[in-house]
């Protein structure tokens, strides 16, 4: 198409002017052509030096990053001798690898029930704020269940490790009260996921929360009172009004739950390295201990993609679904 | 300017020529420059010996002594000391190696029997020459340093470290918790039967809020003492040939001579011999019963508070407990250290720590000024002038260094070498990262469980090593 064409033409000679007046305020319609064409083309350069930082750090930190991470699946390297090319081997041996296939259960297990229990919690407990509590109440309890989001996931885990200790944890003394036996919380595969489930939810589930409490702020007042006369009391409104209503909030909080969950590893890592046996190992966890404890860096980056897949395999089919179960008032 | 594109003219405008233009000379420039690194910051390339050690801020006034000592005596090197801080070993090398991805390794760097043979294989410099050429210098270290610490770190027939310091996984016990069982200090050739004994007496003393017996699930002081002291391990262990020049020019006449090789060997997994399991099922016993814990991964960060509070009955460490334990509040007769009890044997598993010089270090005579100059006693004691570990030289291991914090037999510590020649290291082959692993997470399972469970955990324990050994080294 010739650049000369009337529809391309169009839009140049209604954005001249709008350019030149931000360019040069009060200098009105007596300026010509090459005045506006100039005042359009230093408007250009300052809008690529202002992007220019962002550009530059997204291509340096995140760009580039990705595109090596690829590339180097495609290598053997160890950091030390050069990087040889073979191929698909590392996908061909990854996929193979009883570790790695455990690890990405568990990673999937892990999804499954972490980001049912945060939402669940967080939902239950934003509509048990916004509703049930007075205004000053409210604002403790945001910032209460914000709190732990703020936490080193490394501190919270060592501390967790200190509570949740067989002999001597807390927890278990707590239990001994009660008359229950000591749980070996932390040396049992059941345990140990419990744990691992129960930290990472206590510390990310003030978010979600955040956005539910943000999603019920909007829905009218107006709509529970039809509700309330068209008889529906109780859980029904909330089934019927209020889930329908926050499905937009439900969304979102759900797909950054997903992909939050899927790169977990400071709990697992700090609370029981994985163990006992594979039962608490992440995708994660195997892309760390193969590239920087076992020096197996396209290895890990074979992991990595494949994690990447499944991220976006995932977050593809969460939009997709949401056509049919999320409501725009 | 004017291209022929898909059957249209095409024109490319000034600007779009320019761009292309300098998108050349920028993807021309990053293609022709040799790889950018860490160094090419400003002030990060300049000619110090750059020295990586595992440490933190608190050590920081006995490393300057001992840098200001060296200095004194080679003014011309100019040395950098870089403290990393890290959990234990593994996590230490993770962060050396990072460096060395970034383009900045040091030049030197202080690496322990876990690390030894991945730093000999990939990264180290032999000191073989160096060791051969200052061999007058070097005469009075060797003849106060145990040769089963120097063997440790022989590699194929070469020298890539000398020990600094050390430490076996002897038994430290508590003293009080003894006492209320009416128990007396245990026999030097005591059996694992004893020790269960011990145990269970402490557990009838004591019934709840006590562990008689608490370790960890680690490479040094977990499974594998057991293991040694039973006369296997989970890996078989062979020796390599060479080494003579070393045995033969500085350890003639030590009665252990014969026993010195080219340097340990880990190429084959053992986890499915007998007294494998027979080890691991004495442990499941101690834990089923309720005399010892189950052991977490990574455990032991709360080890010295506990059995400062009396809460721990016996424990394997080494000589590194004891100013942990001082300043935990335990005096000098509150606890006491054994040897490893007996079974088919009495050896013992230690881990000694000494300086490698990096392949890639500018300047490798610098570099070993320096690790000849911290393995001298003058250094030796500006490093370690308290009980924080056991130092390479015997002459150290004396009366002053534990006065007035114990323990009473601090000479157990040094005796471990001399009364259990065979004494060994950790099994640490270049894949330890690897191996540690999978010895690691399968342990607590071997031991928690019935008999069943403990051969499905060494059967998944042999798979996860030969998987382990059969990795790029």
């Amino acid at each position: 198409m010739s650049t000369t064409s009337p529809h391309r033409e169009r839009p140049k000679r209604t954005a001249r002017p709008a350019a030149k007046a931000l360019a040069n305020p009060g200098a009105g319609r007596s300026a010509g052509p090459a005045t506006a064409g100039s005042a359009r083309h230093s408007q250009r350069w300052l809008a690529w030096i202002f992007l220019a930082p962002t550009i530059l750090g997204m291509g340096l930190f995140t760009l580039i990053p990705i595109v090596a991470s690829v590339v180097l699946a495609f290598f053997r390297w160890d950091i030390i001798s050069a990087p040889t090319f073979v191929g698909f081997d590392n996908f061909s041996e990854v996929v193979q690898d009883p570790t790695v296939r455990v690890s990405f259960l568990n990673t999937i297990l892990f999804v499954v029930v972490a980001v049912a229990f945060q939402l669940g919690l967080a939902l239950a407990l934003a509509i048990m704020v916004q509703e049930k509590m007075p205004a000053w109440l409210r604002v403790f309890f945001r910032s209460a269940f914000f709190f732990p989001l703020i936490l080193s996931a490394a501190s919270v885990s060592i501390f967790m490790r200190y509570l949740f200790n067989e002999q001597f944890g807390v927890v278990n003394w707590f239990l001994s009260l009660a008359g229950i036996p000591a749980v070996p919380w932390l040396t049992t595969p059941g345990g140990s996921a419990a744990v691992v489930i129960l930290v990472y939810v206590w510390q990310n589930f003030g978010f979600s929360f955040l956005l539910f409490i943000g999603g019920l702020a909007s829905i009218p007042v107006e709509t529970y009172e039809a509700a309330s006369i068209d008889g529906a009391t109780g859980w029904r409104k909330h089934l019927y009004v209020t889930l329908p209503l926050l499905s937009p909030t439900t969304l979102v909080a759900s797909v950054m739950a997903i992909i939050s969950a899927l790169q977990v590893f400071d709990q697992p890592y700090v609370l029981t390295r994985g163990g006992p046996g594979d039962s608490t190992r992440t995708a994660v966890m195997v892309i760390f201990e193969s590239a920087f404890q076992r020096l197996e860096f396209g290895q890990a980056s074979a992991i990595g993609v494949l994690l990447t897949l499944i991220i976006m395999a995932i977050t593809a089919a969460q939009f997709r679904l949401s056509k049919r179960f999320v409501f725009y008032q | 300017m004017t291209g022929a594109t898909n059957g249209h003219l095409r024109e490319i405008t000034r600007r779009t020529a320019l761009g292309a233009l300098g998108a050349g000379i920028i993807g021309a420039t990053v293609a022709s420059w040799p790889r950018l690194s860490g160094t090419d910051i400003p002030g990060r390339g300049d000619n110090s010996l750059s020295i990586a050690i595992m440490g933190t801020a608190a050590d920081a006034a006995a490393r300057q002594r001992a840098i200001d000592a060296f200095t004194r005596l080679h003014p011309e090197i100019k040395v950098k000391v870089q403290a990393i801080q890290a959990v234990d070993w593994k996590d230490f090398f993770t962060k050396i190696l990072t460096m060395v991805a970034a383009g900045t390794p040091p030049d030197v760097v202080y690496v322990a029997t876990e690390g030894a043979q991945l730093f000999a294989e990939k990264l180290a410099h032999p000191l073989d020459e160096y060791v051969r050429r200052d061999a007058a210098d070097m005469r009075e270290f060797f003849d106060d340093v145990h040769p089963s610490l120097v063997e440790a770190f022989m590699y194929k027939g070469s020298l890539y470290q000398l020990p600094m310091d050390w430490n076996a996984a002897n038994m430290y016990y508590n003293t009080t918790a003894f006492a209320q069982a009416g128990l007396e200090r245990p026999a030097d050739d005591w059996t694992h039967v004893d020790f269960r004994n011990r145990l269970a007496a402490m557990r009838k003393a004591r019934t709840s809020d006590f562990t008689p017996y608490y370790w960890t699930n680690r490479l040094f002081g977990g499974v594998v003492p057991w293991l040694y002291a039973n006369d296997t391990s989970f890996l078989k262990e062979t020796r390599s040939t060479g080494g003579e020049w070393l045995w033969d020019g500085f350890y003639a006449n030590d009665p252990s001579r014969s026993l010195r090789s080219g340097g340990y060997q880990w190429l084959e997994p053992n986890a499915n011999d007998d007294r494998v399991f027979e080890s691991f099922d004495y442990l499941r016993g101690l834990v089923k019963d309720g005399l010892g814990v189950r052991p977490e991964e990574g455990g032991g960060s709360s080890l010295v508070g506990l059995f400062a509070s009396n809460r721990i009955g016996t424990t394997p460490a080494g000589g590194y407990w004891v100013q942990g334990l001082h300043e935990a509040g335990m005096g000098a007769n509150d606890f006491d250290v054994q040897f490893f009890p007996r079974w088919k044997t009495q050896r013992h598993q230690f881990g000694t720590a000494g300086y490698a010089i990096m392949k890639t270090a500018k300047d490798k005579d610098a570099a070993w000024e320096w690790i000849k100059f911290s393995s001298s006693r003058e250094a030796m004691e500006l490093i370690f002038p308290n009980p924080i570990t056991t130092p390479a030289r015997r002459s150290m291991v004396n009366e002053q260094l534990y006065a007035g914090k114990g323990p009473a037999h601090w000479k157990v510590f040094y005796d471990t070498l001399d009364r259990f020649p065979t004494t060994g290291p950790i099994p640490a082959p270049p894949q330890q990262a690897a191996v540690e692993t999978a010895l690691m997470k399968n342990v607590s399972l071997a031991v928690s469980g019935d008999e069943r469970q403990l051969k499905q955990a060494l059967s998944s324990m042999q798979r996860d090593l030969e998987l382990a050994l059969r990795r790029q080294s």
